[in-house]
């Protein structure tokens, strides 16, 4: 077979090298974008200047107190007095969030009204209207103290929360706020067998009855869902103490079996079926071998009450069915309404504890109805005042989120920002806008605004998108890229050099063939010399 | 003028409200200062980063934790168990369906009433961080997140193969110190812990806390770096190793602690032998904000423990309670005077603890040469391209 001559083969023409070779860089250089596109990640900018500008600005919610007067007193002078002490309030730096402003004459435009009156009479509430009875005395002192008194009661009406040298402990004790809780109620007879036990009770009805006024009430904070079980066989997880009480033997539960109370290795009080916060409320019934159980105060005798309440999580009532045990009553077939109005009271009790609601200040009273009770389950007062307290709340946990993903973003760099977060980033800091706009009219809207901005920026915060890179050091990644494309480099780059080097001996190889002649002519003379 | 007049009267009624302020600060001081820590609700994560077999240990460690903090009170549904889950029904178990920490076979970890949350495959790196940052997908339920807030306490056990900074999950990627540490950051920015206790049982442990830069978190590991966790005993029955050495030590402790205990982590850390235990365990406390003495172990192994009494309620309309009115419960934990937490304990025993420092010290130490050493590294793996450019294009002249 003849021997070809490698340089004659068509693919080893210096053209066509060069064709394939400036194809493989054309690859490389094409797919740089790609691979720049698929290897980082997206990350868009956040309206980090607003953010901070929204964090730095202080929610006030202006409120108008008219001073309205019965018998003639001088109510300007008295708008005068009270304003005077509530200046001295904000300068010791009580009030907060709160900008009370007073009038007098004009009841209609203003928030509040109070009816000022002469007496000793303790002053009493009813919807947003306050009786307050001054002094009987004329002098200026009396003048005073009561200006003195009508003042702390209104800041403490307007403002429970500022005022309260514990807000620390209610703090503790207030769950955090959601829009929507779970309330679960629990028929918990430690053991049904043994013959203490109530089989049913008609929660339907007493709640009703005792929930669903207050419910109503609270439907502008929350949401509420309501689940409701019995169950049959409840062991403890500690011995109850033997006592003698009332010359019978009785069980107690120290004040360190009630921190232990909630067996929860064996307890199921609530269903999982939705990540909204739960709030318990338990209504146990000790087993004949425990019956009666009290709570024993700190020197071990009985405390009168039957009911504690753990912080942020619910609140357990304790029932000793009246019975002997060997009546036919035993077990109880059915809790009636009647036997679970005492227990549903204080479950009320506890859930308006939970959630926060203030409460009047001790000298304060509702106007009783002709009944004797009360018209509504808390006063137009306490709700204003949680509604502002929710709505400051939510408006810090809202911006200091915001604050926190512009801090993260910043400081993680594989942190990824997707259109999603930026939107919610952004409505989140329009809802703060409206709670800031809304705080001047209606304390409903704020806290609606206020709810809307907390959960835009905890979806922002809590995006699935938004999971960083994992930490990735320099040198991983060149332990990862080097292996392929120094391989690939090697012949690509080593290639190029190749060709430019047999470019350049070409080109002063035919350089020289041209100039070879003319040397020739040039060196002949030369010779002849 | 006015305010002339006025101010005898207004520094009257100013000691009048002083003293009432401090009628009512009296019981709140009180109470607040018998508190060791003000949480109310804990919450653990444990996890086994391991699978298969031989690695019989790892889930028996995790098993052994969860059994303790649902003994000690936190509740399954605040308890997230990240398991492989295939020793207990594996077919080369002899004893089907249980999990055992010991040689004697005594107690059954895996028992009847287990909640494994994250089973199997789904035990890795990425959910595990989902877990700590909460951002995990709307559709999953509740008893895969980890549903924290401010006045919460968490516990992470960690428990695998590892070692300088990082840890294996299942063969098949790793989590490196630095992801745990910005994870933690992120949950703290978020307000998704009130303090927080980090254990981790493998190979050179203590280096997987040491990137930790947020507050509130206590650490500690079972091995310094450059050294191996050992495994306590066999199983020959089992044909494999049952538990890690150091956690078993954690868990023998652990049985003399009941719901109600007094003792502090503290008295944890002086547990560890390192003699006994086989390496070195390690404690970070600098990131800490209370000093150990002060720090209960039930703070973050236990359910919580505070209960407040109600006022019996003889009207139906009270106002909520006020704070005087309250009894309040807790777990007294007596005050003793405050000591300087120091960043790291050294283990009582009779090895060397110079030794043992200069160990920890060398975490600092090779960063240093690290950092020198690895621009050494690039450069002279460039110059290797490099010269293997100039073969190549020098080649066949």
């Amino acid at each position: 077979m003849a021997h070809v001559d490698p340089a004659q083969l068509c693919f080893e023409h210096v053209r066509t090298r060069r064709y394939i070779i400036a194809s493989y860089w054309l690859v490389v250089i094409l797919a740089i974008p790609l691979w720049w596109k698929t290897t980082s990640i997206e990350r868009l900018a956040l309206p980090a200047s607003r953010v901070h500008a929204a964090s730095r600005r202080e929610i006030l919610f202006p409120v108008t107190v008219n001073l309205e007067t019965k018998d003639g007193t001088d109510a300007a002078a008295a708008a005068q007095g009270v304003k005077f002490w509530l200046e001295m309030d904000r300068a010791v730096g009580l009030a907060s969030a709160v900008d009370i402003s007073v009038t007098t004459g004009n009841k209609s435009s203003a928030a509040y009204n109070v009816v000022l009156g002469r007496g000793d009479r303790e002053p009493a509430v009813e919807g947003r209207q306050l009786y307050f009875d001054m002094l009987p005395e004329d002098d200026q002192l009396s003048w005073d103290v009561s200006m003195g008194r009508l003042a702390n009661t209104l800041s403490k009406l307007l403002m429970p929360y500022s005022t309260y040298a514990a807000s620390h402990l209610q703090a503790q004790r207030v769950m955090t706020y959601s829009p929507r809780y779970r309330l679960a109620f629990t028929l918990l007879n430690e053991d049904a067998a043994s013959g203490n036990a109530a089989l049913a009770w008609d929660v339907r009805g007493a709640i009703q009855t005792h929930f669903v006024p207050l419910l109503d009430k609270l439907s502008v904070l929350h949401n509420f869902t309501i689940e409701s079980q019995v169950q049959f066989h409840a062991p403890l997880a500690f011995e109850t103490q033997p006592i003698q009480h009332e010359d019978s033997e009785a069980h107690g539960l120290t004040h360190e079996d009630l921190t232990v109370f909630v067996n929860s290795a064996e307890w199921t009080l609530s269903s999982s079926a939705s990540n909204d916060p739960v709030m318990h409320f338990v209504l146990f019934i000790p087993s004949a071998k425990n019956s009666p159980l009290h709570i024993l105060d700190h020197e071990g005798s009985v405390h009168p009450s039957n009911a504690f309440l753990l912080p942020q999580w619910g609140g357990i009532v304790l029932l000793n069915p009246t019975h002997p045990p060997s009546s036919t009553l035993n077990p109880l077939p059915r809790l009636s309404a009647a036997d679970l109005d005492p227990v549903f009271n204080t479950f009320a009790y506890q859930l308006l504890t939970l959630l926060g609601v203030p409460g009047l200040p001790r000298d304060v009273q509702p106007v009783r109805g002709p009944a004797g009770t009360s018209q509504e389950p808390f006063t137009e007062w306490e709700l204003d005042a949680l509604l502002r307290r929710r709505a400051v709340e939510n408006v810090r946990g809202s911006s200091e989120t915001l604050e926190s993903i512009v801090r993260l973003v910043n400081q993680i760099e594989g942190m990824p920002v997707g259109p999603d977060v930026k939107d919610d980033v952004q409505d989140a800091l329009e809802a703060l806008n409206e709670v800031h706009e809304a705080s001047r009219f209606s304390p409903i809207a704020a806290l609606k605004s206020s709810a809307r901005a907390l959960t835009l920026s905890s979806r922002a915060f809590f995006n699935p998108g938004m999971l960083a890179l994992l930490y990735f050091p320099a040198e991983h990644n060149y332990a990862v890229y080097t292996p392929l494309f120094a391989s690939v480099a090697a012949p690509l780059v080593g290639a190029v050099l190749r060709e430019i080097a047999a470019w350049r001996r070409a080109r002063r190889a035919a350089r020289e063939q041209a100039n070879a002649p003319a040397q020739q002519t040039i060196a002949e003379p030369a010779r002849g010399q | 003028m006015l305010d002339f007049l006025r101010l005898p009267q207004l520094l009257l009624l100013l000691c009048f409200g002083l003293a009432y302020t401090h009628v009512y600060a009296e019981p709140v001081a009180e109470f607040f200062g018998r508190q060791g820590s003000s949480h109310t609700n804990n919450w653990a994560v444990l996890v086994c980063a391991s699978r298969y077999w031989f690695n019989y240990r790892h889930m028996s460690n995790a098993l052994g934790m969860y059994r303790t903090v649902k003994r000690l009170g936190i509740p399954d549904s605040n308890i997230i168990l990240m398991l492989a889950d295939d020793a207990a029904c594996n077919p080369r178990n002899k004893f089907p369906g249980c999990v055992y920490a010991n040689s004697g076979r005594h107690l059954d970890l895996y028992g009847d009433n287990i909640e494994v949350d994250y089973r199997g495959n789904e035990v890795t790196v990425e959910n595990f961080l989902r877990v700590l940052t909460g951002r995990v997908e709307p559709s999953v339920p509740r008893s895969k997140r980890l549903l924290t807030d401010d006045s919460s306490n968490v516990f992470i056990f960690m428990t695998g193969h590892g070692g300088n900074e990082f840890l294996k999950f299942q063969d098949n990627e790793e989590i490196s110190a630095f992801d745990i540490a910005d994870a933690i950051a992120q949950m703290w920015e978020k307000k998704r812990y009130h303090e927080l206790f980090f254990m981790i049982d493998t190979c050179q442990a203590n280096t997987m806390y040491s990137k930790f830069y947020s507050p509130n978190v206590l650490a500690t590991g079972s091995s310094v770096i450059h050294e191996n966790s050992y495994s306590y005993e066999n199983d020959y029955d089992l044909g494999v190793a049952v538990i890690d050495s150091y956690t078993h030590y954690i868990l023998e402790f652990m049985e003399g602690i009941n719901k109600t205990s007094q003792t502090t982590m503290e008295d944890l850390f002086n547990y560890y032998d390192p003699e006994k235990i086989h390496s070195h365990p390690g404690v970070r406390s600098d990131l800490f904000g209370r000093p150990l003495r002060d720090a209960l172990v039930t703070d973050f192994f236990g359910g919580v423990a505070q209960a407040e009494i109600l006022p019996p309620l003889h009207n139906p309309r009270t106002s909520p309670i006020s704070p005087e009115d309250v009894t309040s419960v807790l777990e007294a934990s007596p005050l003793r005077a405050e000591e300087n937490a120091s960043g790291v304990l050294t283990s009582p025993g009779t090895l060397d603890p110079q030794a043992f420092l200069a160990a920890l010290g060398d975490i600092s130490q090779s960063e240093v040469g690290g950092t020198s050493a690895r621009k050494l590294r690039t450069w002279a793996s460039s110059l290797g391209v490099l010269v293997l450019v100039g073969w190549v294009a020098s080649r066949r002249k």
